[in-house]
């Protein structure tokens, strides 16, 4: 596990709660405790309604792919033997404007297309570190 | 692509059209003509954008005077006036630096020139079938068909038929980025797109001049918040 290479995020105030969801393999979502709205990334305050009190809520991890590039040419370093790859923005079933950009697993780029539904998994890439990716719903 | 079928044909001609106007500019960097063949030949970088839909990096610097009308008069130069200028983003801009993360929540496909075209062309009192030639900031190719939809050229989504059209070449319907754009003049932030409108504006543009221009609209945009700004002859 220690072999992972390429940058791993930093967990922070903002960010601290979403990363050890990650570890626990659940998906965690900032929510507005005033109006309900979900949103992402994480942030202090509420995009909606201005509100700064929030929670973290664990959803289904479920989605659909809203859009997709893929990348042929590595701007860092650490990710020249990666291309091609592919960047989705998965948008969560729990509302139409929460996406999290992420990769897809066992899915061919070519296969990739814009509404299919989609679940979360989670790489153990270090001890500390879970990555949230997505893998075609069967 | 998703929402309105836009074709990589409609990007690749933003970039043979411009490439073509800055055949006709000194000062651009790139200079010598391009077809469609030559845009489906050059790599991908991130797909669906080739290396022909990505602004050139560019040193360089650029300036304009700006002053009173009344002093402009006095001036050596013939004076070109601002009718009009806004400046702002969508309607949900996120606590991250206006809206960063606005493409995480917010429309891929109607950006900021959407939300202040009415201030714009309130202020300037003109509308859309004014203006004779646009200057739109184009640090991709897309950013030409989203600005020619949102500032009222065309309908959502017909942006890459109004470009694939030929439309925006100098002579036709709404001369665009007359000087190359960042595709193929330079990246100079926009500034450059506002030197490029005074000089058509006043009729110095040499071969690229567009015919009887008199009114022209330059954009700038960071991410989903911009600012654009309406200039006379």
């Amino acid at each position: 596990m220690s072999e992972y290479k390429k940058p791993l995020p930093t967990p922070d105030i903002e960010t601290k709660e979403y990363w050890q969801g990650c570890k626990r393999h659940e998906l965690l979502i900032q929510r507005c405790k005033d109006c309900g709205t979900y949103r992402f990334p994480p942030m202090p305050m509420c995009p909606e309604c201005n509100s700064m009190n929030g929670e973290w809520t664990k959803v289904s991890g479920r989605g659909r792919v809203y859009s997709w590039f893929v990348v042929h040419y590595a701007t860092h370093p650490d990710f020249v033997d990666e291309v091609p790859y592919a960047v989705v923005l998965v948008e969560l079933d729990e509302q139409a404007n929460v996406r999290i950009p992420s990769n897809m697993v066992d899915c061919k780029i070519e296969d990739i297309k814009a509404g299919m539904p989609v679940e979360v998994v989670f790489e153990d890439v270090t001890d500390e570190i879970s990555l949230p990716k997505f893998r075609p719903v069967r | 692509m998703i929402e309105y079928g836009t074709t990589p044909q409609q990007l690749g001609m933003v970039a043979v059209t411009q490439r073509k106007h800055a055949s006709m500019n000194e000062r651009a960097m790139m200079r010598t003509p391009i077809t469609i063949e030559d845009y489906f030949n050059s790599r991908m970088i991130a797909e669906p954008f080739r290396l022909l839909d990505i602004c050139l990096e560019t040193d360089g610097g650029c300036a304009v005077v700006v002053t009173s009308a009344e002093r402009a008069r006095e001036m050596k130069h013939r004076p070109v006036y601002i009718m009009g200028a806004a400046i702002g983003s969508g309607p949900h801009p996120t606590p991250y630096g206006m809206s960063t993360f606005g493409w995480l929540r917010g429309s891929h496909t109607e950006l900021y020139g959407k939300h202040i075209s009415p201030q714009l062309y309130g202020m300037a009192g003109v509308t859309p079938k004014d203006i004779d030639l646009a200057e739109l900031y184009d640090e991709m190719s897309i950013a030409v068909l989203v600005q020619l939809e949102d500032f009222g050229f065309c309908q959502k989504g017909e942006g890459g038929p109004f470009v694939e059209e030929g439309r925006i070449e100098i002579g036709r319907e709404l001369p665009v980025n007359t000087h190359g754009g960042f595709l193929s003049e330079g990246y100079l932030h926009g500034l450059n797109h506002v030197a490029e409108a005074v000089s058509q504006l006043r009729g110095d543009a040499g071969e690229r001049q567009a015919k009887d221009a008199e009114i022209a609209l330059c954009t700038s945009l960071g991410m989903q918040a911009g600012s654009a700004l309406i200039l006379r002859r």
